[in-house]
């Protein structure tokens, strides 16, 4: 049932994806509101097959492949749908809906593998870790999400750009408020993260801190985080300059993800 | 007798040419006159907007009068009659007559149907007059493009069309702003332009009004109109600092907000942004400032470009006006055309003549008791008293026409015999 359910998301995805598209190519905001509906169906269908799997197997499922990414793109759903609500920025699902996409498609591809999770990661504290850290990257990679559209938009709006497109972008005060909105509840979300991390990394390892890769990253990416609000809270920055620097930073981290992911051993896995 | 205008405006010539040809109000009678002074002129009306600068003249030689006006408007904007042609429109006759008109009835202008331009045309006609280069074909030309232009404004919706600047103005700052509820509009310069701008804004939301202007008196009386605030003229930084919208419309030469004053303002405020409007000529917001970051700069060239997307959805009402134009055109054809000598002493020649007969005959009861010989003696009496009379105006109404066009002498003619 969980997996039905997982794959008519997958495929509403596709389809939300294809509707911001259409939307974004045809400066027609009809199909951006469609797509976003489709969009809202994608976040049922996650809930339903995270929650069926979880009451099923009676385990957590954020120590797996499938479940880790599942959860991801639920986030970024999710996050993304609450904005929605407070402003009008539609065309931003142009960057969301594909993220999600790709996220759920790696997701099905783990979607049958029964994972080995190491014992020792059967602590309480870990699948709360593994949500808070997922929680807290999902709306930082939102927050970049605005940033780039502030970017264009304010691009646009600088060069005296006429046409349509500027006419779709969310107004350059939507896009700041989004990417503020994102930072202040992403930023604590992955403190709390790391915190219980490092809880459940000294009970296991014996050290919260192990010189880990991706715990090295983890720290960097919070650091960023901790960058952008420090600007925006304390030094009253807004606007350009902090639009910038979220995406500079989402690449960089990235970047530096994949390098670990694919060059350095990290005992901080699941199986 | 022809008519010429020549011209340039917002579409054939940047802002910065325009700009150069800006003449401040007090050397603009010195210019009338200096071209005036053209043998080939023989009347001459300036018109220096914001969007344009058009010389209307009646000339008794189209070609030379070309090249007089050439000549003064290259001089004025540095540049070789060669190559200040490349910006001009030149209109003769029915043409220069259609493009007042169009120009009067706010067709021509960057926003279609504003009320400012009719107003301006005024002006230019009041100076002229004072200056005493215009007469009788001009006169009676611009009377009859104010005409046009009221019929037009009454007749048409194009004097309501909601496509102004203001709009374009207001969808700007919706797109930068989001919402506009609780902003703060700073008009730099009391214009009915920027006036216009405001309440637009007071529409979307926006809640608070500065007023800086030069005369102090005419910021207090727009800023009580929505309740806003008077700011003196040399606070303009402390207001730039509290302001989100700017909309500058002053008629200073040079710049009035500058990149440094724009700066400092920015640095009481915290990133929040500032959207600035230029919609004055010479520009009073130098173009530095839209570099800033947060900060937008919108001038009048930049906000032509938007409201001329929505040009085709206004053709309806675009050519319902340009009917009352034709129309008003052939009416003042037909004047012109009466003003030719032969017809206009035939109808003087003919109402004379009338009378005397009518009187004549009103006559009759006692010429009747004449004999056939006396009443013949006091016909031709009567005819020889009326050919005296008229000998000398119609020699001399001959004379002037071949050398000077009569225009004035004619429609004076015409005038006091009611003809």
């Amino acid at each position: 049932m969980d997996i039905i359910f997982f794959n008519i998301a997958l495929g509403a995805a596709f389809v939300s994806f294809c509707g911001y598209l259409v939307s974004f190519l045809l400066k027609r905001v009809f199909a951006a509101k469609i797509s976003m509906w489709i969009l809202a169906l994608v976040f049922v269908f996650l809930t339903s097959s995270f929650g069926i799997r979880c009451l099923t197997t009676g385990e957590s499922q954020l120590l797996s492949l499938h479940g880790v990414l599942s959860f991801l793109a639920w986030v970024l759903t999710g996050g993304y749908l609450l904005l929605q609500l407070k402003t009008k920025t539609r065309v931003l699902g142009i960057i969301v809906s594909p993220l999600v996409l790709v996220i759920l498609i790696v997701a099905w591809g783990g979607i049958e593998a029964k994972a080995e999770i190491l014992p020792i990661l059967k602590g309480s504290l870990v699948p709360i870790h593994v949500m808070l850290v997922l929680a807290g990257e999902g709306l930082f990679i939102l927050a970049s999400g605005a940033g780039a559209m502030y970017l264009l938009q304010d691009r646009l709006i600088k060069k005296k750009h006429k046409g349509t497109l500027s006419r779709l972008l969310p107004s350059l005060a939507d896009l700041d408020g989004f990417n503020r909105f994102c930072l202040l509840l992403g930023f604590p979300l992955l403190t709390l993260g790391i915190a219980s991390g490092a809880v459940s990394a000294s009970t296991v390892w014996g050290s919260p801190w192990q010189w880990d890769p991706k715990q090295i990253w983890t720290i960097l990416a919070w650091g960023c985080f901790g960058f952008l609000l420090f600007k925006r809270e304390v030094s009253g920055a807004r606007g350009r300059k902090m639009a910038l620097f979220s995406v500079t930073f989402l690449v960089l981290l990235l970047v530096s993800y994949l390098a670990v992911r694919g060059f350095l051993p990290t005992i901080h896995r699941f199986s | 007798m022809n008519l010429l205008l020549v011209g340039m405006n917002h579409l054939t010539a940047p802002v910065e040419l325009r700009e150069q040809m800006f003449l401040p109000p007090e050397e603009e009678k010195d210019f009338l006159r200096e071209a005036a002074g053209s043998d080939a002129v023989k009347e001459v009306l300036y018109l220096s907007t914001c969007n344009r600068v058009e010389m209307l003249a009646s000339v008794y030689d189209l070609a030379a009068g070309e090249e007089a006006f050439k000549r003064l408007l290259s001089l004025r904007a540095r540049l070789s009659p060669e190559d200040i042609s490349r910006f001009l429109y030149i209109y003769r006759d029915e043409g220069a007559i259609r493009h007042l008109f169009r120009v009067s009835a706010s067709l021509d202008s960057m926003i279609m149907g504003e009320p400012q331009i009719l107003g301006q045309v005024k002006d230019a006609y009041r100076k002229a007059v004072e200056t005493k280069t215009i007469s009788a074909i001009l006169g009676k030309l611009l009377h009859q493009a104010f005409r046009a232009a009221k019929r037009v404004r009454s007749e048409t919706a194009l004097g309501e069309n909601p496509l102004s600047i203001s709009n374009a103005a207001v969808n700007l700052a919706k797109k930068i702003f989001g919402e506009l509820k609780g902003k703060t509009v700073l008009l730099v310069g009391a214009g009915e332009m920027s006036e216009l701008a405001a309440r637009q804004l007071f529409k979307y939301g926006v809640e608070r009004l500065l007023v800086a202007n030069r005369t102090y008196s005419r910021a207090e009386q727009l800023a009580s109109q929505f309740q806003g605030r008077p700011v003196p003229f040399d606070l303009l930084g402390q207001a730039l600092a509290e302001a989100d919208i700017v909309i500058a419309s002053t008629m200073a030469p040079g710049y009035v907000i500058t990149g440094p004053l724009v700066a400092q303002g920015l640095r009481s405020r915290a990133g929040r942004f500032l959207f600035l409007i230029d919609i004055a000529v010479p520009r009073d917001i130098d173009p530095v400032c839209g570099e800033i970051e947060n900060v937008f700069l919108y001038n009048i060239d930049n906000l032509q470009e938007i409201v001329d997307e929505n040009f085709l959805k206004r053709t309806a009402e675009v050519r319902k006006a340009e009917i009352i134009i034709e129309e008003e055109i052939l009416k003042y054809r037909t004047w012109l055309d009466s003003l030719q000598a032969v017809p206009t002493i035939n109808a003087l020649i003919g109402k004379i003549e009338g009378i005397s007969r009518e009187e004549l005959a009103r006559c009759s009861s006692w010429v009747q008791n004449l004999n056939e010989d006396n009443r013949r003696q006091v016909s031709v009496l009567v005819e020889s008293i009326v050919n005296k009379i008229l000998h000398d105006p119609i020699t001399v109404l001959k004379e002037e026409t071949r050398e000077n066009g009569a225009d004035l002498y004619i429609s004076t003619l015409r005038r006091l015999f009611k003809l």
